[in-house]
């Protein structure tokens, strides 16, 4: 478990209504700092400005969908290391099998609750080793 | 098919034949005795008008000639015993024909002709006896005449029984023997010599006769019961016959039916030889590949059956279907068409054996399922983006809506929060649709995997209980399990039982009146375990019953508060189970409500 509680998370997410609704979500109940980022091109480096504890990306998004900037992020040293969250409204088990095997920590289905994310990700940040 | 009955008929006459043969060795000593007898007795009477006609004439010659002299008186007195004997032969006659049972009663009527016999012999004798030695010499030698004629024409009268003849013989021959041995002329004491030897000479020509008779009859039996056996086997020949040929019209009756079922069939039907080769194809097979019957009969078929393998690996299969002799069904293959177009076909390939166990041909149907395909794949693509492009817009509005409900944007008007509570509701129940269609999708389509793992029970069971009880409150219905969860471990799909609990508490918490309680039991047996839980609701409608399990089932209750549900969850859940090795079922509950129960194999 890490020593510092949960507190500055990345949202990659193309969906402007959703990103709302997870900004007001982490912030209000959650209380964090959350950097929401629109374009999946643009990800890496602004992640690697906002320094975040945890990245969540979506699954699928125009540009590049999630699993591809997931690996891309693999092959970048200053986001190499950030734990990633999955958030997906459609993946067989055999992909988040994959995706677990590749490193993802963990994956939160849609549609979420708003009112439990923070919750989850706090799970989540707390069985890391 | 005319062939083959010819050859049933060739081997039914040929086993006609040989029973026959081994008939024929005893059909002699198979005569009835008792037939023969019956015969005998027939031939006997048969000839009794002849031999009573003859001895009256005789007789009648006799008085007229013997009538002068001093014995006048005698030779009446012999004709009167003549007239009465006669009729007594008359009576004899008459009663025999008109017996009814001259069958089982032979020996009596040939006992009753050995005694007319015997009695018509006598008098003849008396006549020797009494008017040899009181006659002038002609009358003697017309006597001598007469009784010889008597004894010898008694030869075909009497002599299919012989014994009966020596009787009817004798008793004339003896007393006229003794007169003449007692004359006292030497000439007549020779000729007392040569009566008795010609007596016996007729009673062994009588005898021969008799064995002839007796020969002849039984032939006559044995031929007689030949010719029934014969018969009777024509018979059944015949009948045979008709039933072969009512057969035949059957079966040419069912072939043109399958020939038409197999013309008008929208699917593609070959014969094929065992070696692979054509014999036979119907018009749906032409239009499958485009090539005509004309191209492709006598042609190696299995080229076309298996294009995408190599020859070699299209004989193997070849040779082990044929080897199996066991049928294929829903063999999926991609075939090219003449013109080059690909095609997926589903085949069945059913080997014809003979009564030898031997291959005579493959039947091989098949049908394009190109398009089936084709169409199967949009669906699901169909699905799959549905699923994603409504679960977005769902996401935002739930979660809008959830955060508004929160509270964590601060305090919203009551009646606002009202309505948007029934929006966030309704919005969960549609997304609940969603899911549940997907997974009847899924399943229908073999799509859904499940991923086992041991699990203990009790655990599970608990956790659903928690995971429930924000729902149960909105109906202000308890969960509750009932005693002690015992420790038991199953081999399931964590999430997908989780699914099934989760429906069987919201349907039972749904159905439970305020305040009451939802109850959950654990039983082991021997190899399974069983989850009940039991509502104390108003029970299933028995009109519902019967499709509880089907899809978009729900009951009528028009009457009462609307429950909200899919109508898909008990299918899923009962399909869900059975792949998990287990099944689903409910009872009713003494004293009102329903148990609804699952059963799953324990895992050691």
């Amino acid at each position: 478990m890490p020593a510092q509680p949960l507190n500055r998370i990345c949202y990659v997410e193309d969906d402007e209504d959703i990103q709302r609704i997870v900004r007001i979500s982490l912030e209000k109940v959650g209380k964090m700092t959350v950097e929401v980022i629109s374009d999946p091109l643009l990800a890496i480096e602004r992640i690697a400005a906002f320094k975040p504890e945890l990245v969540m990306l979506d699954w699928m998004m125009p540009g590049m969908d999630g699993p591809t900037l997931f690996r891309k992020m693999r092959e970048t040293p200053e986001v190499r290391d950030l734990p990633v969250v999955f958030i997906t409204a459609k993946a067989s088990p055999r992909e988040l099998d994959e995706l677990r095997t590749l490193g993802a920590v963990g994956t939160i289905s849609k549609p979420f609750s708003p009112k439990d994310l923070p919750g989850q990700l706090r799970a989540i940040w707390s069985s890391l080793p | 098919m005319a062939g083959r009955v010819s050859l049933l008929m060739d081997t039914t006459s040929a086993a006609a034949a040989q029973i026959s043969l081994t008939e024929k060795a005893g059909a002699i000593q198979s005569a009835d005795p008792r037939r023969v007898l019956a015969d005998r007795v027939e031939q006997l009477y048969s000839q009794l008008p002849l031999g009573i006609a003859a001895t009256l004439i005789v007789s009648a010659i006799a008085t007229v000639e013997l009538r002068a002299g001093r014995f006048v008186e005698v030779v009446l007195f012999w004709a009167g015993l003549v007239v009465l004997l006669t009729l007594a032969r008359i009576a004899l006659y008459w009663g025999y024909r008109k017996s009814v049972n001259k069958f089982d009663e032979a020996a009596q009527w040939l006992r009753w002709l050995a005694i007319s016999a015997l009695a018509n012999g006598a008098t003849w004798g008396f006549a020797g006896a009494v008017f040899f030695p009181s006659h002038a010499d002609e009358q003697q030698v017309f006597l001598a005449f007469l009784l010889s004629g008597m004894v010898a024409g008694g030869v075909p009268m009497y002599a299919v029984s012989w014994p009966i003849y020596a009787l009817y013989a004798a008793s004339i021959a003896f007393p006229f023997t003794y007169v003449l041995a007692t004359f006292g002329n030497r000439l007549f004491a020779e000729l007392a010599v040569l009566v008795p030897a010609y007596l016996a000479v007729n009673v062994g020509i009588a005898y021969r006769l008799n064995q002839v008779f007796d020969s002849g009859y039984r032939l006559r039996h044995a031929y007689g019961k030949l010719t029934d056996d014969y018969t009777a086997l024509n018979q059944r020949l015949e009948q045979q016959l008709v039933e072969l040929e009512e057969a035949r019209r059957q079966v040419e009756a069912s072939g043109r039916k399958l020939a038409l079922f197999a013309e008008r069939s929208p699917i593609a039907v070959f014969e094929f030889d065992p070696e692979g080769r054509v014999l036979n194809m119907n018009p749906a097979a032409e239009t499958l590949f485009g090539f005509s019957s004309r191209e492709m009969i006598g042609r190696p078929g299995t080229d076309t059956l298996f294009p995408s393998d190599a020859a070699d690996e299209s004989r193997e299969r070849w040779r082990s279907l044929i080897q199996s002799r066991e049928p294929v069904f829903g063999l999926r293959l991609t075939n090219t068409r003449r013109d080059s177009a690909e095609i997926v076909c589903e085949w069945s390939l059913t080997p014809l054996v003979n009564p030898e166990n031997r291959v005579i041909s493959v039947i091989v149907q098949g049908r394009d399922i190109t398009q089936q395909l084709e169409a199967e794949r949009m669906k699901q693509e169909f699905t799959s983006t549905l699923s994603h492009e409504l679960r977005t817009p769902l996401t935002s509005i739930i979660g809008s809506l959830q955060l508004i409900n929160s509270g964590v944007l601060g305090d919203v008007d009551k009646d606002v929060l009202e309505l948007t509570s029934i929006a966030e509701r309704n919005g969960q129940r549609l997304l609940d649709l969603i899911n549940d269609i997907l997974d009847v999708e899924k399943i229908e389509s073999g799509k859904l995997t499940l991923f086992p793992e041991a699990l203990e029970l009790g655990e599970l069971i608990a956790e659903s209980l928690i995971l429930n009880r924000g729902f149960a409150d909105r109906f202000k219905v308890r969960l509750a399990t009932v005693g002690d969860l015992p420790a038991v471990n199953v081999n399931a799909d964590r999430k997908r039982l989780l699914q099934v609990m989760t429906n069987l508490l919201s349907n039972a918490a749904k159905f439970s009146p305020e305040g009451a309680a939802v109850e959950v039991t654990i039983e082991t047996t021997d190899g399974n375990v069983r989850v009940g839980v039991s509502d104390s609701g108003p029970g299933i409608p028995e009109s519902f019953r019967s499709r509880i399990f089907g899809r978009f089932a729900q009951a009528d209750m028009s009457h009462a508060r609307p429950k909200g549900g899919t109508g898909l969850g008990l299918a899923i859940c009962k399909r869900l189970l059975e792949m998990m090795g287990g099944k689903i079922g409910y009872s009713d509950r003494q004293g009102g409500g329903t148990t609804f129960w699952f059963e799953l194999p324990r895992h050691s």
